[in-house]
């Protein structure tokens, strides 16, 4: 191949690039699909270590898996659940959080911390009760910083228009950003073939990689109605960081139950400042709303959907995922087997 | 005047103005770049804001384009605000001849930089009545508009720079550097620095999840085969076929200033292939046609004896054989009206012309006589749902935008396409107005779809819909369970009357292929005209 010229190198090098190109102009999710096959775990999850596969307190963790319906925490002073009432939304969530033994219980310093809130759409402001109530998340960063979190990151991945937008239009963004936490646009790229070694319908999904490595997850899900799961709380919150949510709905409570046993929320704070009584998820007509002026706070995802539900006079267990959560044994769906706190602020 | 080089003022040399005719070229070309990004991005980013800014400064460069905005004109019967723009380009040329083609067009500076016919050993000779191209495909698609057509737009060199960006070398970027980004991610050491690459790519230059295009090799495929005709003759493109270079060379014939020969020329003939539109002439004496002559000035710099000038003078029509004369201008109205006779029978015929989904508030009346197939809407649209038409309209609608649901639905927070729209053929609506627009209807295929026919539990359609009281609701219904019982189980119906036919319902029904409900325009039409061609 002497004669191969630089030139000529060249060429064929532009050459194959340009075809790699053009494979490219052809498949639009092939590329994506093919790289991360299923049932293989990946360099990044494998190198999270067994530590960070099952999150959560440590010292609630066994006793999850242990019965079917727990009994209180025996070796917790603090309530199991609190409910905050008639303040304005960050006095609710400082008194709701402060009751369960401040934010420092479940937040070390340096910690990396997701909140994970609920931006499904770009179409209307936080008045509507589609989205979570921004101040509600904003409280949360803060007192995540306020416990030496190095960084609070704040994502979703909305269905309806782009992330970006529902971040802005939700009013999240510029309370988020006030408070000194981080928004994250999920990018594709960055969702990764995860197993889930407890699941019993759903094995394996395409989970958000900064989701996978934090070391908290706070859960901030806004009460509102949802035709099939009927209601949309924390556990269906946790669809957000999944990259193919569309198969979850042929048994979706099952296989949100199998995606919170990977994805632990290790704080939920359900917000009840408005409620959306009808045509959710999407919202978008005032009549719909309820002002409730409540904050559910719970470390026990079962226990803080169970109480949000009976406010909207679902019984928990006709919601599916609360059913199957029990069945898991995530949590405590029983309201009188809790401890239960309520503060009224008014 | 200053190109002249007056005597006793700051005189530049001919090598000099070509260096400033280059850097010009760079400085245009990177300008219409850094616009089709930061218009993508600002509108990915915005697309409910009217800043009165954006949507201004976006259009500029197809404004400034004289062939779309006069045929615009022509076939729409409406002068817009913004073509004003154009008629500084005609000014400029009739002042200064063809700089639009030396030294802005992008489309030109690219022909420019690929001289392919250099690498080439035996060059073949392209005859020189090629050059009449240009100026029949102009008065074609000038007939043509009267006629109320716009298809052959699809030629102008702006528009394809657009639509070549958009749909093919945007997006085929965004995916090498997507797979790239795929595979390095899962070296472990790499993971974080990927990780921050990818943030700071997206969504500054790519969306956060890649942009997808149909067809995008077919245009990708128009755009590389252009500059493949290089191989013939350098700048092939500008030379014959530009049929934005035929309206400026028609001008540039009576141009103020132009390229002289002037007394003194040795003949050596050294300027003759140094032109790269052939524009200089040797029939006994050497002289340069300032119709072809785009003022690039290399002849200037490669004479030995300084006699090639650019004064400025009041220059006569030179006729040349490749000119459009009647028998030409004759040719072009008879093509263009037998040309506009087939288009009008299209493939089903008259009873129910093709029905492409239109992006939201879009007269289908006078559509396709006010779309210039810039693409500018499909380069905005946030969810990809505009995509370019190959005959999804009739051959007359090739390469206007069309809604495709399955690859993206209508943002109901966005307006991008209407305010991005360069001649108003799709209206800028403010949020409120876009909001009701009927974009078509959406229709369950009850044979298909998992609740209707095979009794599984499936809302996404009634989930997805954006419209506050829902234009889905959802029947309760006892069906068999299987093992001998029954079950309640929810099935999708649309109402119709609240339908925008945005599309998210088609595109997020997971059912594989095609999906179990579908946007269709309303046979009678949306509320803004009925659907059909029909007579202006």
């Amino acid at each position: 191949m002497t004669d191969l010229s630089r030139k000529n190198f060249l060429r064929f090098l532009a050459a194959s690039f340009s075809s790699l190109y053009l494979s490219g102009c052809i498949n639009q999710e092939k590329l994506l699909s093919k790289s991360l096959s299923p049932n293989k775990i990946t360099p990044t999850s494998f190198l999270l270590g067994p530590q960070n596969i099952v999150e959560g307190d440590p010292t609630t963790e066994p006793e999850e898996f242990s019965t079917q319906e727990p009994s209180s925490t025996p070796t917790s002073i603090y309530p199991d659940l609190v409910v905050a009432r008639q303040g304005d939304p960050e006095e609710m969530v400082r008194a709701a959080v402060d009751s369960l033994g401040g934010m420092g219980r479940f937040v070390k310093p340096g910690d990396v911390v997701v909140v994970k809130p609920n931006i499904c759409a770009s179409y209307h402001s936080y008045e509507y009760a589609a989205t979570t109530n921004p101040w509600v998340v904003a409280a949360a960063v803060k007192m995540a910083l306020e416990s030496g979190a190095k960084q609070v990151k704040v994502m979703d991945f909305p269905f309806g228009g782009t992330a970006e937008q529902a971040y802005r239009n939700s009013g999240i963004q510029a309370e988020v950003s006030k408070a000194g936490g981080k928004m994250v646009v999920m990018s594709n790229i960055k969702f990764i073939e995860t197993t889930i070694p407890d699941g019993k319908d759903m094995k394996s999904a395409r989970i958000y990689d900064d989701v996978l490595r934090a070391d908290v997850l706070i859960n901030i899900p806004i009460a509102k109605h949802h035709e099939l799961a009927r209601l949309t709380l924390a556990m269906k919150n946790l669809m957000g960081v999944i990259y193919n949510r569309p198969y979850m709905h042929a048994n979706l409570g099952q296989r949100l139950a199998d995606l919170s046993t990977r994805i632990r929320s290790n704080l939920v704070i359900v917000d009840a400042v408005r409620m959306l009584m009808a045509h959710g998820p999407t919202g978008g007509n005032l009549a719909d709303v309820k002002k409730a002026d409540t904050i559910i706070a719970s470390p026990d995802i079962v226990a803080a959907d169970s109480y949000t539900a009976n406010l909207f006079g679902v019984q928990p267990e006709n919601l599916s995922y609360i059913k199957k959560g029990v069945q898991m044994g995530l949590g405590v769906k029983n309201l009188s087997k809790l401890n239960i706190k309520e503060i009224n602020l008014g | 005047m200053a190109k002249g080089g007056n005597p006793g003022k700051i005189v530049i040399s001919p090598s000099q103005w070509v260096k400033i005719r280059k850097i010009s070229q760079i400085i245009f070309f990177i300008i219409f770049l850094v616009i089709f990004f930061w218009s993508r991005r600002e509108f990915y980013l915005n697309p409910s804001i009217e800043s009165g800014f954006k949507e201004k400064f976006v259009n500029i460069p197809l404004q400034l384009d004289p062939l779309v905005m006069i045929a615009q004109a022509i076939a729409s019967r409406k002068i817009l605000q913004g073509s004003i723009l154009a008629v500084f380009t005609l000014i400029l040329t009739f002042i200064l001849g063809r700089v639009w083609c030396g030294w802005f067009c992008p489309m030109g500076t690219i022909l420019e930089w690929v001289p392919i016919r250099s690498w080439k050993k035996n060059q073949p000779s392209v005859p020189e009545w090629f050059r009449g191209i240009k100026y029949v495909l102009l008065m074609v698609i000038l007939f043509s508009a009267i006629f109320t057509n716009l298809t052959l737009l699809f030629l102008d060199p702006l528009t394809i720079g657009y639509r070549t960006l958009t749909t093919s070398i945007w997006p085929g970027l965004d995916k090498v550097v997507t797979f790239l980004e795929l595979q390095l991610i899962k070296v472990p050491f790499l993971s974080a620095a990927v990780g921050g690459f990818d943030s700071l790519i997206r969504p500054a230059i790519f969306p956060a999840h890649p942009a997808f295009y149909r067809f995008g090799i077919l245009f990708f495929g128009f755009f590389v085969s252009l500059i493949a005709l290089n191989a013939l003759a350098p700048r092939f493109w500008c030379r014959y076929v530009c049929p934005l270079g035929g309206m400026l060379g028609l001008l540039g014939k009576v141009s103020l200033v132009g390229c002289e020969i002037t007394s003194g020329c040795s003949t050596c003939g050294k300027c003759l292939p140094a032109c790269p539109t052939g524009a200089i002439k040797d029939q006994g004496q050497i002289y340069c046609d300032p119709g072809e002559c785009i003022m690039c000035m290399v002849c200037a710099d490669n004479c030995p004896v300084d006699t090639v000038k650019f004064p400025f003078k009041i220059s006569k029509f030179l006729h040349q054989p490749y000119d459009i004369e009647r028998r030409k201008a004759l040719l072009s109205v008879g093509a263009a009206a037998v040309g506009l006779g087939f288009l009008e029978t299209n493939f089903i015929g008259q009873v129910q012309p093709p029905t492409p989904i239109r992006p939201p508030g879009v007269d289908y009346d006078r559509f396709l006589s006010a779309c210039i197939r810039c693409g500018e809407c499909s380069t905005v649209c946030p969810t990809n749902a505009i995509q370019m038409a190959v005959l999804d309209g009739g051959v007359e609608g090739f390469w206007t935008p069309v809604i495709v649901p399955r690859i993206g639905y209508c943002d109901y927070s966005c307006q991008a396409c209407g305010q991005v729209c360069p001649v108003e053929a799709i209206p800028p609506l403010s949020l409120e107005e876009k909001r009701v627009q009927i974009i078509g209807k959406a229709h369950i295929d009850r044979d298909r779809c998992l609740p209707w026919a095979e009794n599984q539990e499936c809302i996404v359609c009634e989930e997805m819909c954006p419209v506050p009281d829902k234009a889905i609701e959802l029947e309760l219904v006892e069906v068999p369970d299987g093992e001998g019982g029954t079950k309640s189980l929810q099935r999708p119906v649309v109402v119709r009357k609240l339908c925008i036919g945005c599309g998210i319902c088609e595109n997020k029904c997971p059912v594989s292929g095609q999906a179990a409900i579908q946007i269709w325009v309303p046979s009678g039409g949306n509320q803004n005209g009925h659907n059909r061609r029909g007579g202006q």
